[in-house]
C-alpha cells in the first residue's frame, strides 16, 4: 500500500468516524490495530496523528453549522461528502477491485467494532462501495456479513457458508452449512463473487484456528487460498473443502476420477511407480510434486492415458481409462512441458487450426466465435494477430506463450486436465498468471493435474490437493498441500509443527519439505553422509500408517464428450492451410525457396554456355559440350532441393504429432498434407530452374520433359527427405544424413562413372548394375539423355533411319567378321583334345548359338535361307561348316542391302533439305540448334574403342547403345534390365519408351517412399537394430543406477 | 426535448433543464431517500441531452445541502457535461454558495478537481 492511499485511509476512517457523535475510543483502537497490521511501529504513530488531525481539524467546522439544522437532523458535512467521492477516485485509480473489497470491509469492520452504526455513516459507506463499483447486491451482502451480531441466524444467503454447532436442527433455505460439534458460536465465510474471494468472520469464544493462528471474535478474515481453519474438535476445513461446497450447486459436470493401486514398469523392467492410488472429483486443482526421478511426468503420464501401467487401474467415471480408452476419448488433455505451436502462424491461427480439428461439430462462425471467447479468457486476444515466434526471437512472452499452449487443450473443454510443468521457464508473475488461470478452470469443475516444481508460497497455496513423490515412484503424501509441510515436521519432530505458514506474511514453504524428505544422516564427524535419514520405503509406511484416501464414489454417467475429430479429408484440408499460411508466413523461407532454383539455374546456365569457336559469338546448342554436363547438374539439383527442403519437415512437427496421435487425429491426412505442399513446392522450384536454364542454354522444345522429368525427381526426393525426417530424432543427423544419400545418386546416376568401368563386384559391362537401379539420379539421367537426343527437333527426323543404319553396320562391319572368325576357330578347336581347347569351343559354340538365335527370327531372312540353330554341336562336319558358313553370309549380304537403302533414304531426305539455300541454312540451323554434338558422343559412345565383345556367350555391342533395342526373347516378364541409354526398355514382353518407362519408375520409387514413410518402416527398423545392441542396453542400465 | 421542472422540498432540490432558454439549474436541498430515484432520471434526460446538445451549456448549482449519496450523484451530473466538453462545447458550472458556507465553496473546489469542467464560484 503506498503512502498516499494510506494518506486516503486515514482521511476516509476519520471522515467516517467524525460523523454524528465523533469517534469512539473503539474506533481508534481499530484504527491503530489497521495501521499496525500494515506498518512498522514508529510510522504507526505518524499515521495514527495524522488521523487524529483528520478528526479534529474539521471538529470546528460543524458547530459554524446553523444551530438549528444540527439540532434538527444530523448531516454530513457537504465538504466531507465530496471529500470522500475524491479519496474513493483516488483508490479507484490505484488499488485492484480485491484490494478495494477488502478496504470497504475494513470500513465496515471500523463502525461494526462500537454501535456507531449511524444512517450517516453507512450512507458515507454505500457511496464508497458504489464509487469503488461495487455492486449493491454484494456491498449489502458484505455489510450484514460484517456486521451481523448473530451470522447463524441473519445469514441465510446463498454465498454464505455457515458453520453451526448443530445443537438445533439447521433450517436453511440458501445458506450452506457444515455440522461442527463442539463449536461454540457462529462462523461465517462468504463468497465474494465479482472478486472470487473469501472472508471469514467467527463469533464466539472456542478456540479457532486460521492457518495455525488463533483468531479473534467478531474480526473479519480474508480466507485466502490454500486456507485451514482447525477447529477445536474435529476435522479441520480446508480451502478445497470451502470451494467445493460453494461449486456444488453450479451445475457443473459430475466426475470421478479414481486410481487404484497403480504400478508401473519402464521397458526395461526398472519400477516407475508403487502401488499410487488418488481419488479425485470435479472441480479440484491436484499438484505433483517430487524431487528429480521421484516420476512425477511418469504418473501424469499414465494418469493421462498416455502410457500402460503394469497393475492397477485409473477409472474414469467407472470407465478404465486403459483398457475401454475409446468410451472415454476426449475427456482427457493434456498438455506436454514442450511447446506444440506454430512459430510461423498468429496467436489466433494456432488456436483456430487446432480448434478446427478438435471441434469438427462446430459451424465455422461458431469456431471463430469460440477462438475469440478463448483468447480474450486467457487475456490474449490483444495479441490474436502477432505471430507466435520461436523462444529466441521471442514475439510473445513465456506466460502468453504457455496461456496459449494450454488454449490449444482448453478450446475443446476436457473435464480432466493435465499439465507437465506449466510453469517451468516462466518468471514468478507469469507462472502465478498460469496458476490462476488453472485455479479458475478448476473452479468452473475441471479436475486438474498439475507436475510442479518449486512452487511459490502463493502458487503452492492455491492448490487443493498434493501428491508428493520419491524416488522409484513412491506416493509419500497425499492431501492438503499446507498440511503437507506439518506432516513432514510432526513426522520428524520438528518444532512448530502445527504452523504451515508464517503468522506474518501467510508464505508456506514448500521446500522444506523436500529438505524433510531427503535430509541426510550426519556422521560422527558433522559431515553430511550421502545417506538419506528415511528412505522413501520409509516414507511410504509413514504414508500407510498416517493417510487414508476417501474415495470418491464412481459416477457412473458417461463422462462429457469433447472431442469431435472431422473426416479425413477435412483433417486433409485443415492441415494443409495451416501448413501453407505456416510457410508463405515465414518470409525468408519463401524467399529462400523461390530464389534458390532460378538462381542456380542461372549461375549454372551462364557458366556453362561454351561457345566453340573462339573467334566468333554466336552461341550453338548444338556445339556445347556441356550439354551432358548440364543434364546431370539439374537432376542433382533437383534431387538435392527435393531434399533439403523436406528433410525438417516431420522432425520440426515431432511434438505436435505426438500431440495429434494423442488426439488421434489422421496421420495419414498428415502426411498427405506434407506431401502435397512439397509436391507443389517442387513443381514451382523445378518449373523455374529448368525455364531459365533451358532459355539460357537455348534448348528448344524440351520445357515441359525436362519440367516433367525434374519435378518427379524432386518428388521422389521429397519423400527421401520425409522418410529421414521421420526416422532420425535430431535436425543435425538429418543434414549430415543429406550427403550420405545425395553423393551415391551422383556416383551411380551412370554420368560421371561409367557402368562398364566400375568394380567387378558391382559393375557389369552388359547392363545397367542394380545397385544404381535403386537411385533416382540413374534412371532420371538416362530419362533425359535419350529424351534430349531421341526427341529433338533434328534427331526426330532421322532417328529411326539412324537406327537402321546403326543396327545394319553392327551386323555387317562387327558381327559377321567375328562370327566369320569363330567359325574358324571352331573348326580348328574341334580337333584338339586338350582340356583348355575344349572349354573354349564349348563357350565358342555356345556364343555362335546364342547370336544365330537373335537373327533366326528375322522374317526376310528366314525366307531366304533355312538354318537349324540346334545343329550347332561340337560333332560338325565339314558340310555343316559350310552351312553356317552361307547362313552367315546371307546375313551379312541382307544387312548390308538393309544399310545401304537407309542410307539412301537419308541422303535423299538430306539432299532435298539442302535444295534451296534457304531450306539449306534452315536444316543447318536446326541441327546446330538441336542437336547436340556431345551428347550425341555420349550416348552412342564414340570414345569407346572397342566396338564388340564377348560376353557371357553373347557378343556385346559396345557402340550405338542409343539404337540398341532390347532383346525380348528368352527374357522374363519382370526383367526390365537393359543397357544404359536404350532407347526403349522391356516389361511383360512389350517395350516401353524409355522416357516414360523412367518417370514411371522414379514415381513408383516415390510410392515406394510415402508407403515407409507411412509405416515408420525405416524408423522400426532403427529401434529393431537398436534394440539388439547388447551393450548399449547394459550402458543404459549403468546410466540409470548413477 | 421535453423540459424538466421539479419543485423543491425539504429533501429533495427543485430542478429546471430548459435547453430552449439554456437554463440548467439545480437548487435547493438535496438529501433525498433514494438518492439513485431521484437522480436517475435527470441523468437519463442528460444523456438525450448529451446527444444533442446546445453550443454553450451553463450549469448552475445554487444548493443549500446535499448529503454524501447526493454528492455521488452530483458527481455524475457534473461527468455529463464533463462529456459535453470532451465533445467540443463549452459549458460552465456555476457553483453558487452562500457567502458565510464556506463548506459549500469548498465542497465545489473539490468537484472541480474531479472533474474537467470550468467552474465559476459565485455567492448569493
Amino acid at each position: 500500500m503506498s503512502e498516499e492511499i494510506l494518506r486516503a485511509l486515514m482521511q476516509l476512517f476519520a471522515i467516517i468516524t467524525k460523523q454524528d457523535d465523533g469517534a469512539s475510543e473503539d474506533e481508534r483502537e481499530f484504527v491503530e490495530l489497521f495501521l499496525r497490521q500494515q506498518l512498522s511501529s514508529e510510522v504507526v504513530k505518524d499515521y495514527l496523528a495524522l488521523y487524529d488531525k483528520f478528526l479534529a481539524g474539521d471538529e470546528e467546522k460543524p458547530v459554524e453549522k446553523p444551530a438549528e439544522e444540527t439540532a434538527k437532523k444530523k448531516l454530513t458535512n457537504v465538504k466531507d461528502s465530496v471529500r470522500t467521492l475524491s479519496i474513493c477516485k483516488k483508490i479507484n485509480k490505484t488499488l485492484t477491485q480485491k484490494q478495494k473489497v477488502i478496504v470497504l470491509i475494513r470500513l465496515y469492520e471500523l463502525i461494526s467494532s462500537s454501535e456507531g452504526q449511524t444512517p450517516q455513516r453507512m450512507q458515507i459507506i454505500d457511496t464508497v462501495a458504489t464509487v469503488f463499483n461495487i455492486g449493491q447486491d454484494e456491498y449489502k451482502l458484505i455489510e450484514k456479513f460484517c456486521l451481523s451480531q448473530s451470522p447463524s441466524r441473519d445469514l441465510d444467503f446463498a454465498d454464505v457458508l455457515l458453520v453451526i454447532s448443530g445443537r438445533e436442527q439447521p433450517q436453511y433455505q440458501f445458506a450452506k452449512y457444515i455440522i461442527s460439534e463442539g463449536l461454540y458460536g457462529d462462523m461465517a465465510i462468504v463468497h465474494i463473487k465479482s472478486v472470487d474471494m473469501f472472508f471469514m468472520r467467527y463469533i464466539g469464544h472456542s478456540e479457532i484456528l486460521l492457518n495455525g493462528f488463533p483468531i479473534q471474535s467478531s474480526q473479519i478474515n480474508l480466507f485466502a487460498s490454500g486456507s485451514t481453519i482447525k477447529l477445536p474438535i474435529g476435522d479441520p476445513i480446508y480451502y478445497s473443502d470451502i470451494i467445493t461446497r460453494f461449486l456444488e450447486d453450479s451445475d457443473i459436470q459430475k466426475l470421478s476420477f479414481n486410481v487404484e493401486n497403480l504400478e508401473y514398469k519402464f521397458p526395461n523392467g526398472k519400477v516407475g511407480l508403487v502401488n499410487v492410488n488418488i481419488s479425485e472429483g470435479a472441480g479440484r486443482l491436484v499438484g505433483l510434486m517430487g524431487g528429480s526421478g521421484a516420476g512425477k511426468t511418469t504418473l501424469l503420464n499414465v494418469l493421462a492415458g498416455l502410457e500402460k501401467p503394469s497393475g492397477g487401474k485409473v477409472l474414469v467415471n467407472g470407465v478404465n481409462l486403459h483398457s475401454e480408452s475409446e468410451k472415454v476419448e476426449g475427456v482427457i488433455g493434456y498438455v506436454a512441458q514442450d511447446d506444440i505451436l506454430f512459430e510461423e502462424l498468429s496467436v489466433f491461427q494456432n488456436l483456430y487450426y487446432n480448434a478446427k480439428l478438435c471441434l469438427g461439430n462446430l459451424s465455422e462462425e461458431d469456431l471463430v466465435k469460440e477462438v475469440d471467447h478463448m483468447l480474450k479468457s486467457l487475456g490474449l486476444f490483444e495479441i490474436k494477430d502477432i505471430k507466435v515466434g520461436n523462444v529466441l526471437n521471442k514475439k510473445i512472452s513465456g506466460g502468453q506463450r504457455k496461456r496459449l499452449n494450454i488454449a490449444l487443450e482448453l478450446i475443446r473443454e476436457p473435464s480432466i486436465l493435465f499439465l507437465d510443468e506449466p510453469t517451468s521457464g516462466l518468471s514468478s508473475r507469469d507462472s502465478e498468471n498460469v496458476i490462476d488461470l488453472l485455479k479458475e478452470l478448476s473452479l468452473k469443475g475441471k479436475l486438474i493435474f498439475v507436475v510442479i516444481h518449486q512452487p511459490s508460497s502463493d502458487i503452492y497455496k492455491m492448490f487443493d490437493k498434493m501428491i508428493i513423490l520419491d524416488v522409484g515412484g513412491y506416493q509419500i503424501y497425499y492431501g492438503n498441500p499446507v498440511e503437507a509441510v506439518m506432516y513432514f515436521k510432526r513426522i520428524t519432530n520438528q518444532i512448530n509443527s502445527d504452523i504451515g505458514q508464517c503468522h506474518t506474511c501467510g508464505n508456506v514453504n514448500p521446500e522444506l519439505i523436500f529438505n524433510t524428505i531427503d535430509a541426510k544422516v550426519v556422521d560422527e564427524y558433522g559431515n553430511l553422509t550421502e545417506k538419506r535419514k528415511n528412505t522413501p520405503q520409509k516414507w511410504r509406511e509413514y504414508f500407510l500408517g498416517n493417510q487414508k484416501i476417501e474415495r470418491t464414489e464412481d459416477i457412473l454417467e458417461e463422462p462429457p464428450r469433447s472431442l469431435f475429430i472431422p473426416a479425413k479429408l477435412k483433417q486433409l484440408g485443415v492441415f494443409i492451410t495451416r501448413d501453407f499460411l505456416s510457410k508463405i508466413s515465414n518470409t525468408q523461407y519463401l524467399l529462400v525457396n523461390l530464389l534458390e532454383a532460378p538462381v542456380l539455374a542461372l549461375v549454372l546456365a551462364f557458366i556453362i554456355r561454351y561457345v566453340d569457336n573462339p573467334a566468333k559469338d554466336t552461341y550453338h546448342f548444338g556445339n556445347n559440350e556441356n550439354v551432358p554436363a548440364y543434364m546431370f547438374m539439374c537432376i542433382i539439383v533437383a534431387i538435392f532441393m527435393g531434399l533439403t527442403v523436406s528433410a525438417e519437415e516431420i522432425i520440426r512437427d515431432a511434438k505436435i504429432l505426438k500431440r495429434e496421435s494423442f488426439l488421434n487425429l489422421s496421420r495419414f491426412s498428415y502426411l498427405t498434407s506434407k506431401v502435397a505442399l512439397l509436391f507443389f513446392l517442387s513443381a514451382i522450384q523445378t518449373f523455374l530452374f529448368v525455364v531459365i536454364g533451358n532459355a539460357v542454354l537455348e534448348i528448344h522444345g524440351m520445357t515441359m520433359s525436362y519440367w516433367l522429368l525434374l519435378f518427379s525427381c524432386s518428388c521422389c526426393a521429397n519423400l527421401i527427405g520425409l522418410n529421414i525426417s521421420n526416422t532420425f530424432n535430431s535436425a543435425v543427423t538429418i543434414y549430415v544424413l543429406i550427403p550420405i544419400l545425395l553423393i551415391p545418386q551422383m556416383i551411380l546416376s551412370g554420368a560421371i562413372f561409367s557402368f562398364d568401368k566400375l568394380n567387378k563386384a558391382i559393375g557389369n559391362v552388359e547392363k545397367v548394375p542394380i545397385i544404381a537401379d535403386v537411385m533416382t539420379s540413374r534412371w532420371a539421367y538416362e530419362a533425359l539423355a535419350v529424351k534430349q537426343f531421341k526427341d529433338n527437333k533434328y534427331e526426330k527426323l532421322f532417328y529411326e533411319l539412324d537406327r537402321n543404319e546403326s543396327v545394319c553396320d553392327f551386323k555387317q562391319v562387327y558381327w559377321y567378321p567375328h562370327m566369320h572368325d569363330k567359325v574358324d576357330q571352331v573348326r580348328e578347336l574341334l580337333d584338339k583334345k586338350d582340356e583348355e581347347s575344349k572349354a573354349r569351343l564349348a563357350e565358342d559354340l555356345l556364343i555362335l548359338k546364342n547370336e544365330i538365335k537373335k537373327v533366326i527370327t528375322d522374317e526376310t531372312i528366314k525366307t531366304k535361307i533355312h538354318f537349324d540353330v540346334n545343329a550347332i554341336s561340337d560333332k560338325w562336319k565339314a558340310a555343316d561348316f559350310e552351312q553356317v558358313q552361307l547362313y552367315l553370309d546371307t546375313i551379312k549380304t541382307e544387312y548390308a542391302n538393309r544399310f545401304a537403302e537407309s542410307n539412301t533414304f537419308k541422303d535423299n531426305k538430306i539432299n532435298n533439305a539442302l535444295k534451296t539455300p534457304e531450306t539449306a541454312a534452315l536444316f543447318n540451323e536446326t541441327k546446330k540448334g538441336n542437336y547436340n554434338e556431345s551428347l550425341s558422343d555420349l550416348v552412342r559412345k564414340f570414345d569407346n574403342k572397342n566396338r564388340i565383345m564377348e560376353y557371357h556367350g553373347h557378343l556385346l555391342q559396345i557402340f550405338d547403345p542409343i539404337f540398341l533395342e532390347p532383346h525380348l526373347e528368352g527374357r522374363m516378364a519382370l526383367d526390365y534390365r537393359t543397357h544404359l541409354y536404350s532407347p526403349k526398355k522391356p516389361l511383360f514382353g512389350k517395350l516401353f519408351d524409355t522416357f516414360t518407362f523412367n518417370i514411371c519408375v522414379i514415381w513408383i520409387m516415390t510410392i515406394g517412399f510415402f508407403i515407409t514413410l507411412y509405416t515408420s518402416f525405416l524408423r522400426k527398423m532403427l529401434e529393431f537394430n537398436f534394440s539388439f545392441k547388447p551393450f548399449s542396453t547394459k550402458k543404459t542400465q549403468a546410466n540409470e543406477n548413477q | 426535448m421535453e423540459i424538466i421542472n421539479l419543485e423543491g422540498t425539504e429533501d429533495t432540490p427543485r430542478v429546471l433543464f430548459d435547453p430552449s432558454k439554456n437554463i440548467f439549474e439545480v437548487s435547493g436541498r438535496s438529501l433525498p431517500e433514494d438518492c439513485a430515484q431521484f437522480y436517475g432520471p435527470l441523468l437519463k434526460w442528460l444523456d438525450g441531452y448529451v446527444a444533442a446538445p446546445n453550443p454553450n451549456t451553463i450549469f448552475e448549482v445554487k444548493l443549500e445541502y446535499f448529503n454524501t449519496a447526493s454528492s455521488k450523484m452530483i458527481l455524475d451530473v457534473l461527468s455529463k457535461m464533463e462529456t459535453l466538453k470532451e465533445a467540443g462545447k463549452q459549458v460552465t458550472i456555476h457553483w453558487y454558495s452562500h457567502d458565510d458556507d464556506e463548506d459549500m465553496q469548498e465542497a465545489g473546489e473539490e468537484f472541480a478537481e474531479l472533474v474537467e469542467v470550468p467552474f465559476e464560484y459565485k455567492v448569493y
